[in-house]
């Protein structure tokens, strides 16, 4: 070791967590903790019926990742290659930095071992469906007479508190019932058209990590623990914004509002159609001074000098027309091009990005090394997403300690079971023998 | 021995001071209901989130815009021009006792500020600075002009949400960027994640340090199997009515109750939730062939038309009870069912009343209470975050942290009368 260059400032330095998560939502909160520096054991077992369903949920990765990673030019279609649950991309880009160990905590020496490494943890994470740990005896009463300062992050659907805690929920079920769902979408029509993808998957990991950082600091300070009971649903809450307040002031139900600006007299407001298939751009003028030089850019078509149109108000009067002419106006457009006019003219605009434009052209996350490159122990290096904030001290690494992508399913045991937590070579082939590990 | 595990106050010895734009409220609002004392500075205006509406009054007024009312909560509002002379030096006074200096906003603003708070790092070295900005302190992109919508088109959130496309594969509806400031909520989030583990690091090194907080990647890593599904097979995932984006149309879609609500009822492909469907079913009286050999005949002959059965008799049982009977007995048998609820909805219900997810908050302008979302979590007992003051009015806390920070009041006098506060 001494003749190693120090390993760079961590933020969770000798934090370690104990993670039974899976899914999405679980491992969203200790992807984080790890890629500060956390000790982060990603605890699964091989069976079917508990392995994460992520290991073996498309898209699956292909065989041919080039050295220094991603796709080869030209196989670009890909259905990648199933048939074992080491292939799953999603699962590798959601779980890089943790160690993997295999566990069966159906056995009552796979509960004993947890115990143990509990005993010497910082705080243990689940996301089980709500009673399963307290079926197997390691709910958080019993787990804290293990280590009275543990941390324990339950993260369910509706949250254990309430009335309603043992009723399940994917990302979308709370999305429904929170209210994110019917918030998203087109006043006209009937149907919202909700999130297209489990926003609430996301958030309540975001809190997960948020919450456990300031345990973890209380820990060290004042030898105190806690029971986290996050509820997605209430994480869902937590995101609507102004129309809960509106509502009690108002009476009125809420309505959602599309694209557009109810709030303030931006308009137009929206995403218009441009040249090409599918292809999109999110134009907000927030000022007379921004539709001047909208109008300019358009070449200062007669119905766009129309008086009416010069005032923020006349613009809203007048929004369904003024929509309809601004996408002839697109509709010919290149969307970068006109991207990149609108900017140059001080006029928030965006391209609707697909993930194709964020990964290939992007050049603002390529700028500031957004993916990086983590190998996988069977499907070869591929890029992660990065952490969306550079500290300049204790900088965040979704390599974490690992420096990989997504662990194998058991490929630490002998790492954590023999060199972290001392059991023997022997001790750890009749573990295996009995299906322990 | 260990009786408190709440984490309500776990911040309350922690001092941020928070300046700038709509970016910043929600990462300030999430440490303050953790008891961060917050400290917002405002110009003698306000800070640009009053002129976010909708308003609780008939025209915009900075006192009366719901959106400030809403992110700041439980915060100190001091006036203060920092672009006057002697406006920094004063903040230099305030931050000398800070913890956290939170800047947000475009990026001309958020360097001019970061350029002068050299110095002060200089004589408190455990001051965190945290910048969130549209594309961060660095980059190509860095100026460019950003608002909510743009944002959530660039970052990759509006390409997945929307309608179904036509018959012909052709979109006619747009994308749609989800309503309510999510590239503040996702930001913010991140940028609170941030800070605690700045602070952490502080508490084992003793030093602060510079948080760089980008929208723009905030948002990019919100967007779950898209980036992966391209990245790893190089297919686009298709926005869909109310359901994931996935590289096809996939068949579900969204049922209607007796009282007229949508229901978001679908199966997964584990059978043991067709099982709990087919229970539900009979529970209603309502007859039907699955799980009998004509229905496993059907899926032999034709897979599709089998799925059409299927998802038809799930429209037909939700049609037969009202919303919250559906949803009840659905989630008895472990379907994981919701109604598509206005957020309204869930001020009465009886779950968020028993865990305390609102906080209640007396308004005395109004005289009224207002109840708002006041947390994300419980020890099992109570809510680990906690709220219990209305945003600040303009300048409301101007003296108290002024004379907190050290100023006589003469020297408050004076720089009210030179209009620096």
């Amino acid at each position: 070791m001494a003749n190693q260059a120090s390993p760079p400032p961590r933020a969770l330095d000798g934090v370690r967590i104990i993670d039974l998560t899976w899914l999405q939502v679980g491992p969203q909160a200790t992807r984080i903790l790890a890629s500060f520096g956390a000790q982060v054991i990603r605890v699964e077992w091989r069976k079917r019926g508990a392995i994460d369903f992520l290991r073996y949920f498309q898209p699956f990765a292909p065989d041919h990742a080039t050295p220094g990673g991603g796709r080869v030019q030209g196989a670009a279609r890909s259905q990648g290659v199933r048939g074992n649950y080491d292939r799953g991309a999603y699962f590798n880009n959601t779980n890089p930095g943790k160690y993997g160990v295999t566990l069966n905590l159906n056995h009552p020496k796979g509960r004993d071992l947890l115990k143990r490494m509990v005993r010497d943890a910082n705080a243990l994470c689940e996301n089980f469906s709500p009673g399963q740990m307290d079926k197997w005896g390691l709910g958080y009463a019993e787990l804290r007479k293990v280590n009275p300062q543990l941390i324990y992050l339950q993260t369910t659907g509706m949250g254990k508190a309430g009335v309603y805690p043992d009723y399940v929920s994917y990302g979308p079920t709370a999305q429904a019932f929170s209210g994110l769902t019917f918030l998203s979408g087109l006043p006209d029509q009937p149907q919202p058209a909700g999130w297209g993808y489990s926003y609430l998957d996301h958030s309540p990991g975001y809190f997960g990590a948020m919450l456990l950082m300031a345990a973890l600091r209380r820990q060290r300070a004042d030898g105190i623990g806690a029971y986290i009971d996050m509820s997605q649903t209430e994480t869902g809450l937590m995101l609507t914004g102004t129309s809960l307040i509106e509502h009690q002031l108002t009476g009125k139900p809420t309505e959602r509002y599309g694209n557009r600006m109810p709030y303030r007299d931006w308009s137009p407001h929206g995403a218009y159609r441009c040249a090409g298939d599918d292809n999109w751009i999110a134009v907000a003028i927030q000022s007379d001074a921004q539709w001047r030089a909208l109008v300019e850019e358009m070449g200062s078509p007669a119905w766009a000098r129309d008086g009416e149109l010069a005032t923020a108000a006349g613009r809203k009067h007048h929004e369904d027309e003024l929509e309809a002419k601004l996408t002839e106006f697109t509709v010919a457009q290149d969307r970068y091009d006109l991207m990149n006019r609108l900017q140059a003219r001080a006029i928030p605009a965006g391209v609707v990005q697909r993930a194709a434009d964020r990964f290939d052209r992007d050049p603002q996350l390529k700028a500031r090394g957004y993916f990086v490159a983590l190998p996988h122990s069977t499907i070869g290096t591929w890029p992660i997403e990065g952490f969306p904030a550079k500290l300049s001290a204790s900088p965040a690494d979704v390599g974490g300690l690992t420096g990989r992508a997504a662990p194998q399913l058991g490929e630490d045991n002998d790492f954590i079971y023999h060199e972290l937590f001392g059991l023997s070579t022997d001790e750890l082939a009749a573990l295996r023998a009995e299906d322990v590990i | 021995l260990i009786t408190d595990g709440n984490l309500r106050g776990s911040l309350k010895n922690l001092v941020i001071v928070e300046a700038g734009d709509q970016l910043g409220d929600y990462a300030a609002l999430l440490l303050a209901g953790l008891g961060a004392q917050v400290i917002k500075i405002e110009p003698a205006g306000g800070s640009p989130s009053r002129a976010i509406g909708p308003f609780a009054s008939a025209t915009p007024d900075p006192e009366a815009s719901i959106f400030f009312w809403r992110y700041n909560l439980n915060k100190q509002s001091v006036t203060l021009d920092l672009d006057h002379p002697a406006g920094f030096g004063t903040l230099k006074r305030i931050l000398a006792k800070a913890d956290i200096f939170l800047l947000a906003g475009e990026f001309p603003v958020v360097a001019r500020r970061l350029e002068q708070s050299h110095q002060i790092v200089e004589e408190n070295p455990r001051l965190i600075r945290c910048a969130i900005t549209p594309f961060g302190l660095d980059g190509p992109y860095r100026d460019l002009k950003a608002t909510d919508l743009t944002q959530m088109a660039l970052g990759g959130i509006m390409a997945v949400c929307g309608y179904d496309p036509g018959k012909d594969g052709k979109y006619d509806t747009p994308p749609i960027a989800p309503a309510m400031w999510h590239s503040c909520h996702i930001a913010g989030e991140y940028a609170a994640i941030a800070m605690m583990a700045a602070l952490n690091f502080r508490d084992l090194s003793g030093a602060g340090q510079l948080v760089d907080v980008a929208v723009h990647e905030a948002i990019n890593t919100c967007t779950e199997i898209a980036m992966p599904t391209y990245i790893y097979n190089g297919e686009t995932v298709l926005r869909q009515t109310a359901r994931h984006a996935m590289p096809a149309v996939t068949q579900m879609r969204l049922s209607t109750t007796a009282d007229h609500v949508y229901m978001l009822a679908s199966l997964s492909p584990f059978e043991r939730e067709e099982r709990a469907f087919v229970e539900l079913a009979d529970q209603l009286g309502i007859e039907h062939v699955l799980r009998t050999p004509e229905y496993a005949e059907l899926e032999k002959q034709d897979r599709r038309a089998a799925l059409t059965y299927r998802n038809d008799l799930i429209e037909q049982v939700v049609a037969s009870r009202p919303a919250q009977e559906i949803f009840e007995k659905a989630q008895a048998l472990g379907l994981a069912w919701s109604p598509i609820r206005r957020p309204e909805d869930n001020l009465e219900d009886r779950h968020f009343a028993a865990r305390g997810s609102f906080a209640t908050i007396h308004h005395p302008e109004l005289n009224r209470d207002i109840r708002y979302p006041g947390t994300v979590a419980t020890d099992g007992q109570a809510p680990h975050m906690h709220y219990s003051r209305r945003a600040p009015r303009l300048g409301e806390h101007t003296d108290t942290v002024l004379e907190w920070a050290g100023f006589t009041r003469a020297e408050i006098t004076s720089m009210r009368h030179q209009r620096v506060i």
